[in-house]
């Protein structure tokens, strides 16, 4: 049952009530105010004959008027008690109705938006997930490439430096050994033993001495 | 007529002491060759000559007869040696002897030029070898040079070792 279906069924009730509180207010106010009542309408149409009886009679008649009211008042009071409460019921059971239908809704509607949300969010969280996935991969690819890059230049660094200390210790060495030979060899030269290499040497460089000799002359 | 200079004239102080030994010898022979024109009998005693100048006035009487203008003309000859002749200056580790000496002239001589003028000079320091300096250029074949030029193979030669 929709809403607006829920309001008209309402409206008839709101109405019906209506109805029946102006009754029982009319007849509350005829009841506990008979003599205005009696005075109020005026008579159209010539006032009957009046007949003559008794006052034991009319005090029997009103007592048994009085009471004929009353049961009748307290029979539409019943009624309209016992139709007032099957209203009630009947509303309540229809708001109850109406309200579950509605909770029912909400609840489904806030069930869809839920597992809507829930897939979204699962989503969102398996994107996520797929991405700090991707990302670990590629840090950790990353970090094998500079750990492998740093390996590479530490091993070529640590190789400069170990060419470059080599290199240090050899011309050291050179340098000691080269300064050892010309500070002991000066003071044992023998002229006569280097003359086969000194004329050989001299041959080698004829050539270059003949040029030199003849630029200048 | 061209003569080869002795190898023990090896430096230009040499050849201008020969010089001067051959113009004495020449003096004197003048001298005496004038006595024996005007028959004088007396006959002075001859310069004391070196081994080198003997040398060269021997090869003169062998190849031209022995007068004064031949011996003049040997002087001008020497002369001119003296000036014209290239001269090396030659650096070794230790003063070299004689012996040495007429090795490397002699090598000179039959090599650069018969009548180069070398000039011995020595360098303990050079250790070994020969500097030879030759007009404005000098060519270092002493050990010291060798050592420093190839002191980089010596770690090798280490490792070898």
């Amino acid at each position: 049952m929709d809403s607006n279906t829920l309001q008209i069924l309402l409206m008839i009730n709101v109405f019906l009530v209506g109805i029946f509180t102006t009754i029982a207010i009319r007849h509350a106010y005829r009841h506990f105010r008979p003599e205005q009542n009696n005075e109020t309408p005026k008579p159209t149409h010539p006032k009957p004959k009046q007949i003559g009886l008794p006052p034991e009679v009319k005090e029997q008649l009103l007592l048994s008027s009085q009471e004929h009211f009353k049961d009748v008042l307290n029979h539409s009071a019943k009624r309209l008690e016992k139709d007032l409460r099957n209203t009630a019921a009947k509303l309540n059971k229809q708001l109850d109705k109406v309200g579950t239908n509605i909770l029912l809704n909400e609840m489904k509607r806030y069930r869809m938006d839920l597992e809507m949300l829930r897939k979204q969010a699962e989503t969102v969280i398996n994107n996520a997930q797929a991405d700090v996935v991707k990302h670990q991969a590629e840090l950790k690819d990353s970090l094998a490439k500079q750990q492998t890059e740093l390996e590479t230049k530490m091993k070529s660094e640590i190789e400069d430096e170990k060419k470059y200390i080599i290199k240090q210790i050899d011309t050291k060495i050179s340098d000691s050994i080269a300064s050892f030979l010309t500070e002991t060899m000066q003071h044992n030269v023998d002229l006569g033993a280097q003359i086969p290499y000194i004329t050989s040497i001299l041959e080698s460089h004829k050539a270059e001495i003949i040029k030199e000799i003849d630029n200048e002359v | 007529m061209k003569y080869r200079l002795p190898n023990s004239i090896a430096s230009s102080q040499d050849l201008t002491a020969l010089i001067l030994e051959i113009k004495d010898y020449a003096k004197w022979f003048e001298h005496e060759s004038i006595k024996l024109h005007v028959n004088v009998k007396h006959v002075s005693k001859s310069p004391e000559l070196s081994p080198s100048a003997t040398e060269l006035i021997h090869e003169l009487s062998q190849k031209k007869s022995m007068n004064q203008a031949n011996l003049d003309e040997m002087i001008d000859m020497l002369k001119e040696y003296s000036l014209k002749s290239p001269t090396v200056t030659v650096t070794l580790a230790s003063i070299p002897t004689n012996n040495i000496k007429k090795i490397i002239v002699n090598w000179f001589r039959d090599n650069i030029s018969p009548n180069a003028l070398i000039d011995f000079r020595f360098n303990a320091t050079i250790l070994g070898g020969i500097v030879v300096h030759v007009g404005s250029k000098i060519l270092d074949m002493s050990f010291r040079r060798q050592i420093l030029a190839n002191k980089s193979i010596i770690p090798e030669v280490l490792r070898r070792v």
